[in-house]
């Protein structure tokens, strides 16, 4: 047999099996051959070596995201240079922000105004909590502008508020809105989840199911925020989101026993200021509780992590769902409790209702 | 303010990226950021590349669907536009030179697989490459196998064994001279 051809050899470093046998004989008893198939597997080894990927490089909802709001601008969506967020990934240490598609909507809320104000660009990979208390409610609704009840859910639909330091703008891709089943909200917005089949004693059928679009915050900085952050640009979205209120067995009307909320994840992007310009901001607004700001410390990587809002009064544990970290918040005397994850493909489940935390937590684990 | 630009349904607003778009970058977004990060050798910068690409794309392939001709042309697409982007930042470091300011720093976990000197040798190295050369390289050690190359580039699966062989002897060589005094 004729030498075997450098192409055949080369496959032979990484698809053996389609070499044929006739070469592969001829190989293994030609000196040649085996010399050529040295040089020819090193130089692939080195090729690979220098040429290869992390498995995973950057987060396809963040980019799909900033995809989207450069399609948004006007004129020829080109080569903007850096994404202004990677300093931020770099630097930034003593923030964080989040929202929460908690049961509980006025956690929230409040985690989604504490995103608009705290970083350039965002998206959670899990959950972590962080305690507030009644004066860090007040303190974020001075800075915002927004009352307690507001940020509860209160807004309407679409709307703008000026602040000290800008406007907030808000605006939803539709009305909240009721939908006939699970499998119906699930076609609507693209989240899909296991219903739990096996429900606790007591806790009956859907009783209704609510589709919230999804929502936009942006905040535009105002001359009054300094220079640097004037007339730059944060914003937010998340959502959409599905709750679904079930019913008691006795099918007792308007005393829902269980909820459970799922929500496309929380993404935040910024335009204009840097990173460092954004940090010194924070830290100059005035009535940010130390203690506010020393849980968001102790958050961690604040690009990755999405703070739960804890009030005073209720206890929490860290638990795992399907793998991923929870937080189990569970009300005094045990009367009521909700726990909070964010699943491995970025969508974050709430189930919460006036149940014991061994039933909130075995709801959880059929849905996660 | 209008923003409404940036919600999820708002597929009937000509600015918006339609659904079937999203599907396809969804799909097409890990090799595509990978083959950019294997000319690159930089995360960010293999992002921002992935972005243009896709922009590019969706003029090309408002609905690509299962296009083949759709996810072949990304992943070349993504080859040529990261060269360019490498050739961009190397005028751009000769200027800063020039100027006296220091290049930035990598700070990337993914970066530190190799050391800085690597990095950049191994980018100028592929910059000196024929771009048929450079691609087949890329896009093979990028994950994709030699049918998947073989599509992307038009060729048959036998020629990527032949332009792949001479691709890794060439960026041997351009690497042996670069290292000689």
């Amino acid at each position: 047999m004729r030498h075997v051809p450098s192409t055949q050899l080369r496959r032979l470093a990484d698809e053996p099996l389609v070499v044929p046998d006739q070469a592969l004989r001829h190989v293994a008893s030609c000196g040649r051959c085996q010399n050529q198939s040295s040089d020819i597997a090193a130089d692939t080894a080195l090729a690979a070596r220098l040429l290869s990927s992390p498995a995973s490089i950057g987060d396809v909802d963040a980019e799909w995201a900033r995809l989207q709001d450069r399609l948004r601008e006007p004129g020829p969506a080109r080569y903007h240079g850096r994404n202004p967020a990677w300093g931020m990934r770099r630097r930034l240490g003593s923030a964080s922000l989040g929202t929460s598609a908690a049961a509980v909507a006025g956690l929230v809320a409040l985690g989604a105004v504490a995103a608009a104000a705290l970083t350039t660009i965002y998206a959670p990979t899990h959950v972590a909590p962080v305690r507030v208390n009644l004066a860090d409610i007040r303190a974020i609704a001075d800075i915002t502008g927004l009352g307690p009840s507001q940020l509860a859910g209160g807004l309407p639909p679409a709307g703008s508020r000026r602040l000290a330091f800008g406007e907030l703008t808000w605006s939803t891709a539709g009305s909240a809105h009721q939908v006939s089943s699970i499998g119906r909200a699930m076609a609507a917005t693209h989240l899909t989840w296991s219903p739990p089949a096996r429900l606790p004693a007591g806790v009956g059928a859907p009783s209704s199911v609510a589709i919230q679009p999804q929502v936009t915050v942006t905040v535009t900085f105002s001359r009054a925020a300094g220079p640097g952050i004037a007339g730059s640009t944060l914003q937010v979205t998340a959502g959409p989101v599905v709750v679904v209120q079930y019913g008691t067995k006795s099918g007792q009307p308007g005393l829902p026993t269980l909820g459970i909320a799922v929500m496309q994840r929380p993404v935040a992007s910024s335009t204009g200021a840097t990173a460092g310009q954004l940090e010194n901001f924070l830290a100059g607004r005035h009535g940010l509780p130390a203690s506010l700001a020393r849980e968001l410390r102790l958050l961690g990587n604040p690009a990755t992590t999405l703070p739960v809002p804890v009030p005073a009064g209720l206890t929490e544990r860290q638990v795992r769902i399907d793998g991923m970290p929870a937080v189990l918040i569970v009300a005094p005397s045990a009367v009521a409790s909700a726990v909070i994850w964010e699943s491995r493909n970025g969508v974050v489940f709430g189930v919460g209702g006036l149940l014991d935390n061994q039933d909130i937590l075995s709801v959880a684990r059929q849905v996660g | 303010m209008d923003i409404s630009f940036v919600t999820r349904s708002d597929a009937e607003s000509p600015l918006a990226a339609p659904r079937p778009f999203e599907r396809f970058f969804r799909d097409q977004y890990s090799a595509v950021v990978r083959i950019a990060y294997g000319v690159t050798r930089d995360a960010h910068l293999a992002q921002d590349v992935a972005q243009d690409v896709f922009i590019s794309a969706l003029r090309r392939f408002p609905d690509p669907g299962k296009n083949d001709h759709a996810r072949a042309w990304v992943r070349v697409a993504a080859v040529h536009m990261a060269l360019n982007a490498v050739r961009g930042e190397r005028r751009r470091e000769r200027r800063e030179q020039l100027s006296g300011v220091e290049p930035a720093a990598a700070a990337d976990p993914e970066e530190l697989l190799l050391d800085r000197e690597d990095q950049v040798e191994v980018r100028r190295a592929l910059s000196r490459l024929p771009r048929r050369a450079a691609t087949v390289l890329v896009l093979r050690h990028s994950g994709l196998t030699y049918a998947e190359v073989a599509a992307a580039m038009n060729a048959t699966v036998g020629h990527v064994g032949t332009m792949l062989r001479r691709a890794e002897s060439a960026l041997r060589k351009e690497l042996d001279n670069a290292s000689r005094p």
